[in-house]
């Protein structure tokens, strides 16, 4: 089997889109790189078209348009030989009836045409390291969420791939198992290229490096994860304060009043305290400490909103939507 | 917002040269067997096909109490040709119904995050199709065998024979070239429809479409009607090779045309 050239990308799409039926366009014009050894995290809302995007990575869907090459190679339906170098993880992942992890993880080793000798003992290897070599003979049928989606982690990585396609794989998981999967992905990051889709963003921002934004099936991000922090708004704080409700009313009174502050208000003994873009939140917290000293309030805490990659794909999706609504607003003037 | 075009790269992060790997020799046609062994177990296994066997079988014996019945009470002499053709052509016409269902369910019944774990690894959708086509062809020509062996060997032992063995494994082997059209087209409809029960409608459509072109056929076309017209005197050792090999070639030709236009069609389907 050729081995992809150093620099050439793992995954690279070309203004790839997919319309189904002629009815839906479920990805439009998706131009991606991704290097080896990135750990991309795919976000989206339901129905932004990452699962069709990884469906068409794998050559599980055939593109309306464009092109989606793996490690330097068009994929198609009958690219064998590629897809001999991914480990790929569908949402919800379903095993034939009556087969046992041995059987369907043998079964497995088999589609990818490895012969015994290499198959067999990474069977017992992989079955050991995601704790299931106890029921490795009891039917799958039996198994609980969390072991179906250790099976479905042992499946992907019989091949020994390069690339891992984990579409949502810590969902329906309990936080124990979550825990688990999550630790995997860290591991497996260090020698492996990952492509891992998740609602959870929380996942995406602990195990992720790079990440990017599918809306309404348009990429609307791609590049590092702290790029994508960087976008968010700033400047916006939560202050917990205690003391007299009346001197909390007046210091909320004379916050007001300071030249960088663009809203504040109260809730029970909490400031939401929002700066002007361009200010400098040192000097203005200085000034809103100040205030609090002043008027005898004792400070609980102080939290800065908005430092999360979910409020950073909030914005980004939030952003993209009133350009579109701006971009058909001109088009129609 | 970042250009939808830029490159996501490791900063940070060195990837350490790791030591060559000894190359796995790749057996090419592995994920073929891999999948017609499965398909096999897993037609063997369900209710369809033991279902189909255990009503042929119960069939073939009823009718078999019944002609001996005839024999033994009425002293009516029963040729075993005729038995033998009785009991093919209501195994053919009688389980295509169940064998439809059976080779429509092949890929069909597949669809959705099962086939997604068989194709997203390295297999093609040819060795797919050909896993699948094999293994329902195999199990449902054993079960057309094994019952009909049951047949030729019952009436030889049981009625008055004029059958020759020779007669009655030509008669096996004819009526399971059309039976292999049948599980041939089911399979390539099977490709051709998302759930089952539609590649099953689609298939009876076909079939009586076929059979009312069938009608208007010259004799020299080996039709299903021509082929169990014929058994009684192939099953007395009537019949010619050429006839046999006419019979095979239009059979085997049929089946792997549709085939390979269900292949055709599969490889550039969406899952």
């Amino acid at each position: 089997m050729a081995e992809n050239a150093a620099d050439d990308p793992v995954v690279e799409t070309v203004q790839l889109t997919k319309i189904y039926q002629n009815r839906h366009i479920a990805l439009n014009d998706v131009t991606l790189k991704l290097e080896r050894g990135c750990v991309l995290g795919l976000l989206g809302a339901n129905g932004a078209g990452k699962t069709t995007l990884l469906r068409l990575i794998i050559g599980l869907h055939r593109p309306t348009a464009g092109v989606a090459k793996v490690f330097g190679e068009e994929m198609s339906p009958n690219s064998a030989e590629l897809r001999r170098r991914i480990g790929y993880i569908p949402t919800n992942p379903r095993f034939p009836k009556g087969m046992t992890p041995i059987s369907y993880l043998d079964y497995m080793a088999k589609l990818f045409g490895l012969p015994r000798d290499v198959r067999k003992p990474r069977m017992g290897m992989l079955l050991r390291a995601v704790d299931l070599l106890g029921a490795g003979g009891t039917q799958i049928d039996t198994f609980s969420n969390g072991m179906t989606a250790r099976l479905a982690v042992a499946t992907s990585l019989i091949n020994d791939p390069d690339l891992l396609i984990w579409d949502e794989p810590t969902h329906g998981l309990d936080p124990e198992a979550r825990r688990s999967m999550l630790d995997l992905i860290k591991g497996l990051s260090r020698e492996k290229t990952l492509i891992v889709s998740s609602h959870n963003l929380n996942d995406i921002d602990e195990v992720c490096n790079h990440a990017a934004v599918l809306s309404h099936g348009q990429l609307i991000y791609s590049g590092p994860l702290h790029d994508l922090k960087s976008r968010m708004r700033r400047n916006h704080f939560e202050v917990d304060v205690d003391g007299d409700q009346k001197a909390v009313t007046r210091a909320l009174a004379t916050i007001k009043t300071l030249g960088d502050v663009q809203h504040v208000s109260l809730e029970h003994r909490r400031l939401n305290l929002r700066l002007q873009e361009d200010a400098v939140a040192t000097a203005t917290l200085g000034q809103v400490f100040q205030v609090l000293s002043e008027a005898k309030l004792t400070l609980i805490g102080i939290r800065s909103v908005g430092q999360q990659t979910e409020e950073a794909f909030l914005d980004l999706v939030e952003k993209e939507e009133q350009r579109g609504f701006t971009r058909i607003y001109r088009q129609a003037a | 917002m970042a250009s939808p075009a830029s490159t996501v790269k490791l900063h940070n992060r060195s990837v350490a040269p790791e030591p060559e790997p000894t190359p796995v020799a790749y057996q090419a046609w592995l994920p073929y067997w891999a999948v017609l062994e499965a398909d096999f177990l897993q037609v063997v296994s369900s209710w369809v096909y033991r279902s189909w066997i255990l009503v042929a079988a119960t069939m073939a014996i009823g009718l078999f109490i019944y002609r001996w019945g005839l024999h033994n009470e009425a002293k009516i002499i029963q040729p075993a040709s005729h038995v033998i053709t009785h009991l093919l052509r209501g195994i053919l016409m009688g389980s295509v119904a169940l064998v439809g269902v059976i080779a429509a369910g092949a890929i069909a019944g597949e669809r959705g995050s099962l086939a997604d774990s068989i194709l997203s690894r390295g297999i093609s959708r040819y060795q797919y199709y050909l896993g699948k086509w094999h293994g329902r062809l195999l199990a449902i020509l054993l079960g057309h065998v094994l019952l009909g062996a049951l047949t030729v060997g019952g009436t030889r032992v049981i009625l008055h024979e004029d059958v020759t063995l020779e007669g009655g494994v030509v008669a096996i082997f004819i009526s399971g070239a059309a039976l292999a059209v049948v599980v041939s087209l089911g399979v390539m409809m099977s490709a051709m429809f998302s759930r089952p029960l539609a590649a099953a409608a689609g298939l009876w459509v076909l079939l009586y479409a076929a059979g009312l072109v069938f009608g208007a056929m010259p004799h020299s076309i080996p039709t299903p009607e021509w082929i169990l017209q014929k058994l009684p005197f192939i099953l007395k050792g009537e019949y010619t090779r050429e006839m046999v090999v006419h019979v095979v070639l239009y059979a085997g030709g049929a089946s792997i045309g549709s085939a390979i236009f269900g292949m055709a069609l599969f490889a550039r389907k969406d899952l």
